[in-house]
């Protein structure tokens, strides 16, 4: 189990959360612009048609902008450069590419998205929950991760 | 450590709960029919459309209302509704002892006539913003009507049970903004676009769609044939902006309005509006009359050639969604309007957002007369609908001149009569700005109606006024931005007259006060006004 000395502090995870929620979206303007996805009526002809669309750009850009990073280091853009990495909670090790990836990435665009949409009260709740005992948000939770500050050295 | 962690996250809790209870509690307000018969009566109809006939003359003859130029000093304020948006946009279905509106964010709503008590509700559709039309069908009343974006409804007229919902979209984004028509076996659907509003987004590429009209089967709602006013719409790649994104056209035409019935001819009229995105159509800004059986289009008259706007223009004319040289955005947002002379010919009478009004030769197509008023713009000129008085052989054109850009012409809002047969002018009534905000002023953009003798019409400014037809004397004038009690205990005041405009319906005059789509004065009121001492006819 992790050291609850090492869990990421409130203010770097915010930070942290801050610059990847700066820079998914830019990324995600460049991957919008590559693959017209919002680009032609097709993709506003429903809600859901937009909502899924958008989720496509937004995993993509979240894959592109930290995909080599999750993969090598446990990071994001925003975790690098506030030194916090991302774990598996059980282990305590760097968190399996397939959680980091395959579970991780839904959550930025979904957050992104769901900020816009009613249900924009999941997202609050999901970044609330960092004020539990073990700083876990809901997404963490799912994943099986926590965020924890890199090792001095590593 | 860990208490103070609980008490934060326990705060949230209570305080996301408390969030979660506002955003779903519900405000509306209704009062129901108590001690009488809820099920709406429909023998009586006092509309067969939204033009209140199906030749869109917006004139209800001395057999539906009572009211007139000897009795409309007399109206008072019979009851008031209070609607759940401040931008009501829904033009009233009037039978011997209901009236059938919706309700825009709330759902259709079956109020008694006398009282205003809710005698059914269909909370399900919530963006109806067309007329409610009815037709029976089988021996039952079906109301027919438009969701802005959901598609077109019937309703059980007694119930307010959805028969069925046609969405079935002829292109991926269509707007039901204009008023569905139904006849016999059919329903008539103009449709616009919302590409005119997606072009705002830079990165969309802008534009594909066509406006037209669809027919559907009035049993089932399915699809009989679509008459887009554009063929191939969005072929032809014009450009790219930002490396990537393709601009394509032509697009747009939108046919904003109800159609128009011949029956005579068995031909629908209606207009367009712009392009949104080059080429330019000669279908853009244009009349159509086409076959009411097949769709096939019988003759298009244009009036305004190469005018290509969308809204990315008035953000910014550098907007690489709109087009260089971008035009003036005049539709025909009004419905064409058939009318029978004195001589017994047939003539068509359309205005246009420009203030320019037509006589039209129904069967050719060809321009008979034309006139104009004022200097028009994109609110209008004349922005939705006319009225024609054909005992009195008259048309009454209400006139908005909203600002909306540079022009060199002085505005003339106000409302002016002219001759049918020959479009000369018969008398005129000019509006005087009386307040100083931008946000007011004092012309006419909603469409009117006409009656015995009067022309009843509300201003922008909120005042709903009605002149004498014979030589436009105002009889009386009801300002309507006021906070009033409602009968639904809603809170409730007026604001701008716009869109669907009133109603004459027996002893009674019927208009939702209140309209902010584009800066005017937002309200919500459901005003019913009666003559007391008038019999019902």
């Amino acid at each position: 189990m992790i050291n609850t000395d090492r869990l990421a502090s409130h203010f770097r995870r915010a930070i942290a959360t801050f610059i990847d929620l700066i820079l998914t979206p830019l990324v995600g303007l460049l991957v919008m612009l590559v693959t017209g996805l919002l680009e032609s009526a097709e993709a506003y002809s429903s809600l859901s048609t937009i909502a899924f669309r958008a989720l496509t750009i937004g995993v993509i850009a979240y894959v592109v902008l930290n995909g080599w990073l999750l993969h090598t280091r446990g990071q994001t853009v925003g975790k690098a450069l506030m030194g916090l990495v991302i774990v598996d909670t059980i282990s305590g090790e760097k968190a399996p590419l397939w959680k980091l990836l395959l579970l991780r990435m839904w959550f930025f665009p979904l957050l992104l998205l769901l900020g816009i949409m009613p249900y924009g009260i999941i997202p609050i709740i999901d970044q609330a929950m960092i004020f539990t005992p073990s700083r876990r948000c809901l997404h963490d939770r799912l994943c099986g991760t926590s965020v924890i500050n890199k090792a001095p050295g590593k | 450590m860990i208490y103070r962690h609980y008490n934060i996250s326990k705060a949230l809790s209570a305080t996301i709960c408390l969030f979660a209870l506002i955003f779903t509690a519900s405000t509306h307000a209704k009062a129901t029919c108590e001690n009488t018969v809820t099920q709406p009566g429909t023998q009586r109809k006092y509309s067969e459309a939204w033009g209140i006939t199906f030749k869109g003359e917006r004139h209800q003859a001395s057999s539906n209302t009572s009211i007139n130029a000897d009795n409309a000093k007399l109206l008072k304020l019979q009851w008031a509704y209070g609607l759940s948006t401040q931008t009501p946009r829904s033009y009233p279905l009037v039978t011997e002892d209901t009236i059938f509106i919706g309700d825009g964010g709330y759902g259709l709503v079956a109020l008694d006539k006398e009282t205003g008590c809710t005698r059914w509700e269909n909370t399900e559709i919530k963006d109806i913003e067309s007329a409610i039309v009815a037709e029976e069908v089988d021996g039952n009343t079906v109301l027919i009507f438009a969701g802005r974006r959901s598609g077109v409804y019937a309703v059980d007229a007694k119930t307010g049970r959805q028969l069925w919902l046609n969405n079935s979209k002829v292109h991926p984004v269509p707007m039901y903004s204009g008023s569905p028509l139904a006849y016999q076996d059919k329903v008539f659907v103009p449709i616009s676009s919302m590409e005119i509003a997606l072009s705002f987004n830079p990165f969309y590429g802008c534009c594909t769609t066509s406006g037209g009209i669809v027919a559907l089967d009035i049993r089932t709602g399915e699809q009989l044939w679509y008459t887009p006013t554009i063929e191939k719409s969005g072929s032809i790649v014009t450009g790219k902006h930002f490396w990537f994104v393709e601009k394509r056209g032509p697009s747009g035409a939108p046919v904003w309005s109800a159609p128009t019935l011949d029956e005579k001819r068995n031909l629908l009229y209606f207009g367009s509006g712009e392009n949104y995105s080059k080429p330019a159509t000669s279908t853009s800004d244009a009349i159509f009359a086409i076959d009411s059986e097949t769709g096939k289009v019988v003759w298009v008259q244009q009036y305004t050639a190469n005018d290509i706007y969308n809204l990315a223009c008035d953000l910014s004319e550098n907007h690489p969604n709109c087009p260089s040289h971008s035009g003036p955005d005049l539709d025909f947002g009004a419905p064409p309007v058939l009318s029978t002379l004195k001589s017994g010919n047939d003539i068509i009478i359309a205005g246009q957002k420009s203030g320019s009004v037509f006589g039209i030769d129904p069967d050719s197509g060809e321009t008979i007369w034309s006139t104009g008023f004022g200097r028009g713009g994109k609110l209008g000129g004349v922005h939705w609908g006319i009225a024609v008085d054909p005992e009195l052989e008259q048309a009454y054109i209400p006139i908005s001149d909203i600002p909306t850009g540079q022009s060199d012409v002085p505005a003339a809002p106000g409302l002016y009569a002219i001759s049918s047969a020959d479009g000369s002018t018969q008398w005129s009534a000019t509006l005087e700005k009386n307040c100083e905000e931008h946000s007011c002023w004092p012309g006419f953009s909603a469409a009117i109606i006409s009656g015995p003798n009067i022309v009843v019409a509300g201003t922008i400014d909120g005042h709903l006024k009605i002149y004498r037809g014979t030589d436009g004397k105002l009889l009386w004038s009801h300002n309507t931005v006021v906070d009033l009690e409602t009968v639904n205990h809603a809170p409730a005041k007026g604001g701008t007259f716009d869109a669907h405009g009133p109603m004459l319906a027996g002893n009674q005059l019927i208009v939702s006060s209140g309209y902010s789509s584009f800066g005017q004065w937002g309200g919500n009121t459901l005003l019913v006004f009666s003559v007391e001492e008038a019999a019902e006819k």
